[in-house]
């Protein structure tokens, strides 16, 4: 589908390749993070904040080359949206991990199933967002069925959160900092995927403006 | 199809005693917003079972009997089909087309861990179908 607008052009080639590495970063540091929480190893949880690092610095590469003139006008605009919105996914993992290593032990291990097949469904949404971004490349009219698995994944953390709000509220909270340290974990580990959905909305409106 | 049941089968369960009354089950099921519960076994020697929405609809409601004196153990079916884990998506659909049921329940070993609907069987479908590259 980009060919059509590549057509053959550097900085486009260098643009779709960045992208690429930059949604895999996404997939290694979701993945990285699932590691982390399932073990329940506070240490590992800094590969995320390290990934997000390397991350940021693809960001503006690809930012940079999109304003040196890759891609027609019209369609700039979107990839940049695409790639700010994966980031802030990105960085809502990073605040979890971030809050993981102040969680009270006691309260995690109350919502510790479910955060874990959150973490799990975040890194399949991730390896789908970038095949969702592949078949945007070559395929025609296979990106709506990528988008949909991404959103039924997405329903099921909803659901799954509703989960863990019902089970938190019947605990009470004795220490401020403790309350906000875990609502702030649920947050942003539930926002994630909530991202990704918007993420793919987006690699579905790119597809629609090229046809 | 290779994703197997485990990957895609619910584990949230309610269960409800033998004893209890269908009045109680249908309060459990409507607060819960489900539609069939586990009946546990009354002793080692029992079996799980199941009540849905649709014995108590076709045995209790629509025969005019009284819910508060109906006991759970009365209406379930017994015993509840179940696959194990490992099975494989395939089987699982073949399963309940044989059966014409909507909802299988999960065991491990002697244990009934989790339920899988028409509906995670979709979904599941358009996840593996979308991985494909």
């Amino acid at each position: 589908m980009f060919d059509k607008i590549i057509s053959g052009g550097k900085l486009e080639k260098k643009v779709i390749e960045n992208i690429k590495s930059h949604i895999q970063i996404f997939c290694s540091s979701a993945q990285c993070f699932k590691n982390a929480i399932e073990k329940g190893d506070r240490e590992s949880t800094f590969c995320v904040a390290e990934l997000e690092r390397e991350a940021d610095s693809v960001k503006r590469e690809i930012t940079s080359t999109i304003y040196e003139g890759a891609f027609l006008p019209f369609i700039r605009p979107n990839i940049c949206r695409f790639i700010e919105i994966v980031d802030d996914a990105l960085g809502r993992l990073k605040d979890a991990a971030f809050e993981f290593r102040y969680l009270n032990p006691e309260l995690y291990k109350i919502i510790f199933p479910e955060c874990v097949k959150i973490a799990i469904i975040n890194t399949n949404m991730c390896d789908l967002l970038y095949i969702a971004f592949e078949s945007l490349l070559t395929k025609r009219n296979d990106l709506r069925e990528k988008n949909l698995a991404i959103r039924v994944y997405e329903k099921e953390v909803d659901d799954i959160k509703v989960d863990i709000l019902e089970k938190i509220r019947k605990v009470e909270i004795k220490n401020f900092w403790e309350g906000e340290i875990i609502s702030n974990f649920i947050e942003n580990i539930t926002e994630v995927s909530d991202l990704i959905e918007y993420a793919s909305d987006y690699l579905y409106i790119i597809e629609i403006s090229l046809r | 199809m290779t994703t197997k049941v485990k990957e895609i089968m619910n584990t949230k369960l309610e269960t409800i005693k033998p004893e209890a009354t269908v009045y109680d089950a249908i309060e459990k099921l409507v607060d819960k917003r489900m539609r069939s519960m586990i009946v546990l076994p009354k002793d080692d020697k029992d079996v799980y079972g199941v009540i849905t929405v649709r014995d108590i609809v076709f045995k209790v409601i629509s025969q005019n009997l009284n819910p508060h004196k109906i006991k759970v153990e009365e209406i379930a079916s017994k015993p509840v089909i179940s696959i194990d884990k490992e099975t494989e998506l395939g089987h699982l659909i073949k399963l309940m087309e044989k059966f014409n049921i909507a909802r299988v329940f999960v065991h491990e070993g002697r244990q009934i861990i989790g339920v899988v609907s028409l509906l995670d069987v979709m979904s599941a479908t358009l996840i593996e179908r979308a991985r494909r590259v």
